[in-house]
């Protein structure tokens, strides 16, 4: 391949300087189908909200007249201050620890069984009815969020859920009527499970597709080196896959810090003592409750800052834990 | 023909996108309203809407539904004919769908601003019309609106001398109860927090509780509180909380009957697992289960509950309990009832004369009736409910209720204008009902929204007197 380029390169080179292609109408119209349409959809959509928003912040808007006062950085100084942000931040930043972390690992390790777990002998395959498992975990993600958050709701109902029907039929008494999202300090961990549960069947599916593009001899190398399922695993999989796994983590951490359909559904007014508000929630119960569209949208440029952040300790981890080349197959 | 070059290419797409920026922000902030012609003022059309006029109605689409406000269009459009139209359009979330009319000058000419999702009053204050010239207008009925409704209900919508908001609804909040349910069990419903304690005592010997709660609605039981608490102490207590006094929480009065539910909670009194239960769930356990006594609720609760209430279910109001008879400041029969369902007509509205003409249909004897006959719940228009109240225990015992009240009737919740009770400190609440947190970390959590309402400046504030 290499060869071959090396050697057509110096006869290109003598050739003389072609000359400029003049514009023609099949030229003009791929440019402005290809290049112009989506620029101009992309600064009206995406570049003018951004200067609005970051306008809007400065003032005070109650969001229903056209007037805006301008109020400099109040909004912003205003949010050291509200202790009802500052636990929605707290909220947001648990969740974005937690879910990537917990849905990625289960997923990994469902992805790893589907296709490396199986038989010790004989080809690398994943277990019998793999393709059942495959879809089973999938199941999940077909259902919209509201859906699935109405659901759970009813799952974890005191007196008629499922859950507690369950629980107290294995002799477990103590959670009779026990309101799973109406305590302090289980609201949270309640609703991270749900969130969990309906990402896992995505990024397992994700996780398959990268792992199929492992070559198997790697997989019989490992082997024949003497290698468990596990240290397969975690030696040969996850190291080829782990461009995947960043892209992963960043995407289902932005699904994690929004989070807003699973608590409205949930916990819609942000759960016992606002255990379960997000920054979300948070921002469109001040935008339209309290009607101050300005301090909302000071609060949405945070949320964006906290995203970014997020997305570069991402981005930093994974560099520091593969080293500055990548060196990674996916 | 010239072929075009690249350098005309990027110029033409470049004005193109400048073109859609420009395009864009005009769809923003800036429209101006759009003046009709006014009609000729006449007795029958007291406000002159203009021929042909299309008038144009957003109803809250909640539990009275909108059925009532097409009858009104109807008397609306006999009685001005003339070619005159009224359309009603239906919403459920009235700030997400009116927002966009407001900010672009093309509001309706008359909606209500009800729901969970309703517009904040201080965010519009400055744009909706002064109804007092509604309110000096005879009603179909040839009565003066402001005379033909309970007293105190056009001041209900008073904001800076301007009467902003027509509210409809004549709603009563009490503790509501099966007078058969009672009377199989030899009950009485009680007077004082007291008997509230012995009662629930029985209550568990025949394994039900006191109260039962939802995580959407915890804050039903912030009104029994305060209820109670105004009984006691006087309105004063009420006039404070709402105009963002410091310590106005720490009154006496709102500790001792927050203690006195404290310690009903902890005695097992309420139905376990409210916090975590949908509200309308809750309120079957009361209604069709019969699990819990009582409930405490608007007098909406009827209709609400109207497909999970179990037969023979006499639902019946009963005052909030005093701490001492001895030393209240109001009479146990005091009950807080109050106008609810604020119409109001925006100032940029297409027609306001269109937008007040459909509310002084909809406050006339005949449109009020036909209301109260949908929804089994009285208006603010006086003699429009019969003895019987269609048919139904709990409106003819609203009726009862309010008029044992006689003059102690007094109304705050469908005025928590600061906006920040009964919203932000809902969760606060569902931990207190909970058995989560103590009387005294909710007052505390109440003093510092307080504190923080009050420091802040961007909204107006409206000084309350309920007592006047």
């Amino acid at each position: 391949m290499t060869a071959l380029l090396t050697a057509a390169g110096p006869g290109e080179r003598t050739a003389p300087p072609r000359p400029r292609r003049r514009p023609n109408l099949d030229r003009i119209s791929f440019m402005l189908v290809f290049l112009v349409a989506p620029l101009v959809l992309f600064a009206v959509f995406v570049l003018l909200p951004f200067a609005q928003s970051a306008y809007y912040s400065l003032t005070s808007w109650g969001g229903y007249s056209d007037r805006l006062e301008w109020v400099g950085l109040q909004n912003f100084t205003q949010m050291l201050g509200d202790e009802v942000l500052l636990k929605s931040v707290r909220n947001s930043v648990v969740l974005a620890l937690v879910v990537p972390t917990l849905t990625l690992t289960v997923a990994f390790a469902i992805a790893c069984v589907v296709t490396t777990g199986g038989p010790s002998i004989g080809t690398i395959k994943g277990l019998r009815g793999s393709a059942f498992y495959r879809v089973a975990s999938f199941f999940p993600y077909c259902v919209p969020a509201i859906v699935i958050g109405i659901i759970w709701a009813q799952v974890y109902d005191p007196s008629r859920g499922l859950l507690n029907g369950f629980l107290t039929a294995i002799g477990l008494d103590q959670f009779q009527s026990f309101p799973w999202l109406g305590n302090e300090s289980t609201a949270m961990a309640a609703s991270i499970f749900v969130i969990v549960w309906s990402l896992i069947g995505f990024y397992t599916i994700l996780f398959i597709a990268a792992i199929k593009g492992i070559p198997a001899e790697t997989y019989e190398a490992a082997r024949l080196d003497g290698a468990g399922r596990f240290r397969i695993a975690m030696s040969v999989t996850l190291p080829q896959i782990a461009s995947s796994f960043q892209t992963a983590y960043i995407y289902i951490g932005l699904v994690a810090v929004d989070s807003f359909v699973y608590m409205a559904a949930l916990n819609a007014q942000g759960g016992p003592n606002y255990a379960t508000l997000t920054m979300t929630q948070y921002l469109y119960n001040v935008a339209f409750f309290q009607g101050k569209f300005g301090y909302a949208t000071a609060i949405g440029i945070v949320l964006a800052l906290v995203t970014l952040v997020y997305a570069a300790l991402v981005f930093g981890v994974f560099r520091l834990l593969r080293g500055k080349d990548g060196g990674d197959h996916a | 023909m010239p072929r075009p070059s690249r350098r005309t290419a990027l110029n033409a797409s470049a004005t193109a996108a400048a073109l859609c920026l420009v395009l864009a922000g005009c769809a923003g902030p800036g429209a101006s309203p759009s003046e009709s012609e006014g009609g000729a003022v006449t007795d029958k059309n007291p406000f002159g809407v203009a021929a042909n006029t299309k008038v144009d109605i957003v109803v809250f689409d909640g539990g009275y539904g909108t059925e009532y406000a097409k009858y009104a269009a109807g008397l609306v459009e006999k009685q001005i004919g003339d070619g005159v139209t009224v359309q009603i359009t239906p919403s459920n979330n009235l700030s997400q769908s009116l927002q966009p009319r407001f900010v672009g000058g093309t509001p309706p000419d008359s909606f209500t601003n009800d729901g969970a999702d309703a517009i904040p009053i201080t965010s519009i204050q400055d744009q909706l019309e002064d109804l007092g010239e509604f309110w000096d207008t005879k009603n179909y009925d040839g009565v003066k609106v402001s005379d033909a409704v309970f007293p105190g209900v056009k001041e209900v919508g008073e904001y800076d001398d301007a009467y902003l908001n027509a509210n409809y609804v004549m709603t009563l909040f009490s503790l509501w109860y099966s007078q058969s349910l009672f009377e199989e069990n030899g009950w009485k419903p009680p007077t004082t927090w007291s008997e509230m304690g012995d009662l629930c005592t029985e209550a568990k010997a025949k394994d039900k509780y006191l109260f039962t709660f939802g995580k959407e609605a915890a804050v039903y039981y912030q009104w029994l509180v305060l209820d109670s608490a105004i009984k006691q102490g006087g309105i004063d207590v009420i006039d404070d909380i709402s105009n963002l006094e410091p310590g106005a929480w720490s009154n006496a009065a709102v500790k001792d009957v927050l203690g006195e539910m404290e310690g009903l909670i902890d005695d097992g009194c309420f139905v376990p697992g409210g916090a975590g239960t949908q509200f309308t769930q809750a309120q079957a356990q009361w209604s069709n289960d019969q699990d819990a006594l009582f409930y405490y609720s608007g007098s909406w609760i009827e209709s609400e509950m109207k497909e999970a209430t179990a037969d023979g279910f006499e639902m019946t109001a009963w005052p909030a309990p005093l701490l001492d008879a001895g030393d209240a400041a109001l009479p146990f029969e005091a009950v807080q009832a109050g106008p609810a369902i604020p119409w109001a007509v925006p100032k940029a509205a297409a027609s306001t004369a269109g937008g007040k003409e459909f509310l002084r249909a909809l406050f006339s004897k005949e449109a009020a009736s036909k209301f109260s006959e949908l929804t089994l719940a009285p208006t603010v228009v006086k003699d429009t409910v019969p003895a019987d109240g269609f048919g139904s225990s709990a409106l003819a015992s609203t009726m009862g209720v309010m008029e044992g009240a006689g003059d102690d009737l007094f109304s705050w919740v469908s005025n928590s204008y600061s906006g920040y009770y009964g919203i932000q400190d809902a969760p606060y609440w569902v931990s207190f009902l909970g058995g989560d947190i103590t009387a005294q970390e909710l007052i505390d959590a109440e003093e510092k929204l307080s504190a923080a309402a009050a420091a802040d400046t961007s909204k107006p504030k409206k000084e309350y007197d309920y007592g006047k």
